[in-house]
């Protein structure tokens, strides 16, 4: 029956047209409409052009219908496998695209928290603290700016007249005798007096402190930082490792110190304490006046006649000067931070003007 | 105090180079403030402190030198010849107040005058002192030599030949050599004719009887005065001179006679004249001696390093002192030279600086345990942290400010006595005003427009104990708070001030704060201003500045302020407790209530809680609308309101029961509830 072969030839003829249609077709998708134009042309239900080739079939006989049947499967899993991969790859770059599209500009500003700071002498004046604590020592803060001759200068060997009081022009209140102290000293006398353990003292007393001086290396006001230390055997060597200790701690190791004789009221023996030039190593500049040194801070043995005065407002002998030494020092906080940053005019730590204080980042 | 060696060098050798000389006698109390010229022409500059006035001449610093290398020191050459009738013929002194002029020495020298020989006028030069006459020069040079001053008087200008020695009268007049005429009043020492001052006793001799051309005998003054007398008077006269720089700290006594002797040397060695035989020597309260006790082994014990009893007589003796040795301790008679040492601690400072401060070993004082901050210093920082973290930046203003820029709002300020400036003529009494609105406008003169500051410090007012102070802390917001290209600018209200003060109770655990309008600062806007009150007190304020605050200081946008007591704020209670956390979840309503403006949203909110019962956990306002639906001159705030049992979940029943009673309570107060 040759009529019975010419149905499944024509079939198998039209495939390579119908293959060639679907790659131009799918060639030609550009979304994922485009893709279900090709997927109902090739294979929708009713009319799909690779579905009636299958509806077809049924003219064929059964061997025949098998034959061509398993070739049309062929075909058909490879339309969908490609409609498949070609609808991942749409998608894909639909994504892509889409990610395009919302990209930034990574070099515009970004939106900052409002950055707040602590002052440059608050720095300076906490890790102070801070070290000295680590040191187990008390900070003593809670005295008063406003103070009276007796704390000032009397008790600390500045009687009446004395010339050391020329060195700290002080200011006084209208009206009476209140003055506003003139160092933080007054804290050793203060808490001597109301020391809850006598006789130890193991205290740092930073504040801030008034002088009749303005230029620009003095401020009418400024900040100091005080620091006793009293009980039995205390000595000269202990008041030098304690300086070494934190001058180390707050400058590094790499500057060395030195200690010289020196003179204040309430200290004796009085010496003073130099720091390599933190500027320029040591081998002499402008800031050292050529030295290699920078004075750093005062310091002393407690003057007996400090325990003197202070056990006679006490009424009784609470710091025995046989029994009992000790020792002072006391430096500029602003010294500490002018020498750290190269600040030249102390008065900038009181301008508070924004384009200083925002310079310092910690 | 400025040393030439070669002049040096007359007193002592010393084995040293120039600046190795300089270094070491910084480590002994005489610090090195400069070195000038090489070899035997180098001058050193040496800074002493005040206390040693021994020191503030070259044969006192040889003395230091001799101590430090161990040389000897060689004195001065106090012999002269004499000429002519006994001094005493010639002049004739008095000492009416002893108490002013413990000795008085003099001389009687005749002089031929002229310029100095050009190496003594070098000398002089050296030392910063300038020539003017052989017979001025010679006393200058003996004051930079051997530290006493002294003054020369034309005794054919001495009415009489008389000096008398007395307090200023009424009346006194007196032209000093400065030629500035002076009415002399209170207590000044002068040294008179026997009419009119001639001198001011220690500090400045007069015209009337100054050495000239024609002056052929001169009446030599060295005298020891009283260093509270010269120090009270040159104060009173605002007068500071090299004698009376020395006088006031404390010459030494004994110096007189030598001073006139080593002038007589000097005059005799230059050829400008002899003295006349005799010394005139006043002296109505004679000297005590001075001494005390030195026990070796509590030098040992201040200095911390074993002090050998030998190098300790060594330096003792060195510098001068009479050292008797006795088991123990030491009897020690002090030089009339060092005032500055009294009692035991002095000798072991002079000990100590020649062992070297530098050869004492390093230690440190044993551990008597640990310490830390006090929660008050620790809860300090934590403000400052707090507000540092909230994009604030810390400032310092000065505790001084104008009394006249405090306005008629300001509570009254101490005020100083003696300040720098008007300016700066009272003490702040509150850190907003002025302090922080000066910083803000010292800032936006600079071109700054956002300001975000906060200040710690104390403010000063007084009480009826007296003056008083106390610690606060104060902010100031003004312009955007973090502009952005992303966003149109916003300025800083009302709001962010209340909130940074809200934040910091928050992060105290201070609180609960209230806020009412009634009692705040003039200087703020009366509709955006509140009293903030903690502990059952006010604490402060947090506002906007008053409109004609801000146009009077140049302000430019809104800018809002709070400054609150740091006590109470600081005084946190101790460490939080824990409180286990709810199993069961929280269940949330909102409300809308409809309102007059001025009805405060905390009374609402009172009210809220009031009604709903144990339940509710937190009610806040989530939203605020004014507009359509809303009648005008009102506005609809919309409470959120958040149930939780922390043992078991809420059934619906319960939480919309207490909602009803809320919803029920706010009608009943005549409030609209939107939405119901």
């Amino acid at each position: 029956m040759p009529g019975s072969d010419r149905p499944a030839e024509g079939i198998v003829r039209e495939l390579p047209r119908l293959r060639q249609d679907f790659d131009a077709a799918l060639a030609d998708v550009r979304d994922s409409e485009g893709l279900q134009e090709v997927r109902t042309r090739f294979l929708g239900r009713k009319s799909g052009e690779l579905t009636l080739l299958f509806g077809r079939l049924g003219k064929l006989k059964d061997e025949q219908r098998r034959e061509v049947g398993r070739e049309l499967n062929t075909v058909k899993q490879e339309v969908e496998s490609r409609l498949e991969a070609r609808r991942a790859e749409l998608e894909t770059r639909l994504r892509d695209e889409r990610l395009l599209r919302d990209r930034v500009d990574v070099t515009l500003p970004g939106r900052v928290p409002p950055v707040g700071r602590r002052h440059s002498l608050t720095v300076v004046r906490e890790q102070l603290e801070d070290i000295f604590v680590s040191m187990g020592y008390e900070v003593y803060d809670s005295f008063p700016e406003i103070d009276d001759d007796f704390h000032c200068f009397e008790a600390l060997n500045m009687p009446p007249d004395h010339p050391a009081r020329d060195m700290q022009d002080t200011f006084y209140l209208e009206g009476g005798a209140a003055l506003l102290r003139t160092h933080t000293s007054t804290g050793q006398i203060r808490y001597m007096l109301s020391n809850p353990h006598p006789p130890r003292v193991r205290i740092i007393c930073p504040g801030k402190v008034y002088r009749r001086d303005d230029d620009i290396t003095h401020s009418p006001m400024f900040q100091q930082l005080e620091g006793l230390v009293v009980g039995p055997g205390i000595t000269l060597a202990d008041l030098k490792g304690t300086i070494e200790a934190f001058l180390r701690a707050l400058f590094g190791a790499e500057y060395p110190v030195r200690f010289r004789s020196s003179f204040f009221p309430y200290t004796e023996p009085s010496v003073e304490a130099d720091l390599g030039c933190v500027v320029c190593g040591g081998r002499g500049c402008r800031v050292c006046k050529g030295t290699g040194w920078l004075e750093i801070l005062g310091s002393g043995m407690v003057h007996p006649a400090v325990f003197e005065a202070v056990n006679q407002r006490l009424g009784r002998v609470v710091y025995d000067p046989e029994e009992v030494t000790g020792f002072a020092f006391g430096l500029g906080i602003e010294r500490v931070a002018m020498m750290r940053h190269g600040v030249d005019d102390i008065r900038l730590f009181y301008g508070n003007d924004l384009r200083f204080l925002e310079q310092f980042h910690k | 105090v400025k040393v030439p060696l070669s002049w040096l060098r007359e007193f002592v050798d010393f084995p040293a180079e120039p600046r190795q000389l300089g270094e070491d006698l910084t480590f002994v109390g005489l610090a090195l403030e400069g070195l000038e010229g090489r070899g035997s022409d180098a001058v050193l500059d040496l800074d002493v402190t005040t206390n040693r006035v021994d020191c503030m001449n070259v044969y006192g610093v040889a003395r230091e030198v001799s101590v430090l290398y161990g040389v000897p020191l060689r004195p001065p050459d106090f012999s002269f010849p004499e000429a002519g009738p006994p001094a005493s013929e010639a002049l004739e002194v008095t000492i009416e107040a002893p108490d002013l002029c413990p000795r008085f020495c003099a001389r009687v020298l005749d002089v031929r005058l002229g310029p100095s020989p050009a190496w003594f006028r070098d000398r002089l030069e050296a030392v910063g002192v300038r020539p003017i006459n052989n017979v001025v020069d010679l006393t200058n040079y003996v004051m930079m030599e051997m530290g006493h001053p002294s003054h020369a008087f034309d005794l054919a200008r001495v009415p009489g030949g008389k000096l008398i020695v007395r307090w200023s009268r009424e009346g006194d007049r007196l032209t000093t050599l400065d030629g500035v005429g002076r009415i002399l009043s209170g207590r000044v020492g002068v040294v008179a004719g026997t009419e009119a001052a001639l001198a001011l006793a220690g500090i400045m001799g007069g015209a009337s009887s100054e050495v000239s051309d024609e002056t052929r005998t001169v009446a030599l003054e060295a005298a020891w005065w009283d260093p509270l007398s010269i120090r009270r008077a040159s104060k009173a006269l605002g007068m500071h001179t090299e004698a009376s720089h020395r006088f006031e700290r404390g010459a030494d006594p004994e110096a007189p006679p030598d001073a006139t002797a080593r002038i007589a040397h000097l005059l005799a060695k230059i050829g400008a004249g002899t003295a006349r035989p005799g010394l005139i020597d006043c002296r109505p309260v004679p000297r005590a001696r001075r001494a005390t006790t030195f026990r070796p082994a509590r030098a040992s014990a201040v200095l911390g390093t074993p002090v050998a009893e030998e190098r300790a007589r060594q330096i003792l003796a060195g510098l001068g002192f009479g050292v008797k040795e006795r088991p123990a301790a030491w009897d020690v008679e002090i030089p009339s030279w060092r005032s500055d040492v009294g009692r035991e601690a002095d000798l072991i400072e002079e000990v100590g600086r020649h062992v070297g401060v530098d050869r004492i070993p390093s230690t440190v004082p044993p551990s008597r345990g640990a310490e830390g901050l006090r929660p008050t210093q620790v809860a300090t920082r934590a403000v400052r942290e707090a507000l540092v973290g909230a994009g604030l930046t810390e400032v310092i203003n000065y505790s001084f400010v104008s009394d006249a820029e405090a306005g008629p709002h300001a509570p009254p300020r101490l005020r100083l006595a003696n300040p720098l400036s008007e300016e700066q003529g009272a003490l702040r009494s509150s850190l907003v005003m002025p302090g922080l609105v000066t910083t803000l406008r010292a800032n936006l003169r600079q071109g700054r427009r956002d300001v975000r500051v906060f200040e710690m410090g104390r403010v000063f007012g007084s009480t009826s104990h007296g003056p008083a102070e106390e610690p606060r802390v104060a902010i100031l917001l003004a312009g955007a708070v973090a502009p952005h290209w992303s966003a149109p600018r916003g300025t800083a209200d009302f709001f962010d001030a209340k909130g940074v003060v809200e934040l910091l109770a928050r992060r105290l655990g201070a609180g609960p704060f209230t806020f009412e309008t009634d009692g705040a600062p003039g200087f703020l806007h009366p509709g955006k201003a509140a009293v903030v009150s903690f502990g059952g007190r006010p604490r402060g304020f947090v506002g906007s500045l008053h409109p004609d605050v801000s146009e009077a200081w140049e302000l430019r946008d809104e800018t809002v302020v709070a400054e609150l007591e740091l006590e109470g704020l600081t005084r946190a209670p101790a460490a939080a407790r824990f409180r286990p956390l709810p199993r069961s979840p929280a269940v949330s309503r909102d409300v809308s209530v409809v309102s007059e403006e001025g009805i405060p949203a905390a009374e609402i909110e009172a009210r809220i809680r009031g009604a709903a019962g144990e339940l509710l956990k937190e009610v806040s306002v989530v939203d605020r609308y004014v507009g359509p639906g809303v009648s005008p001159g009102q506005r609809s705030l919309t409470f959120s309101l958040v149930y939780q049992d922390p043992g078991r979940t809420l059934t619906g029943e319960e939480v919309q029961a207490s909602v009803d009673r809320v919803v029920a309570s706010l009608r009943a107060a005549g409030l609209e509830i939107r939405g119901e």
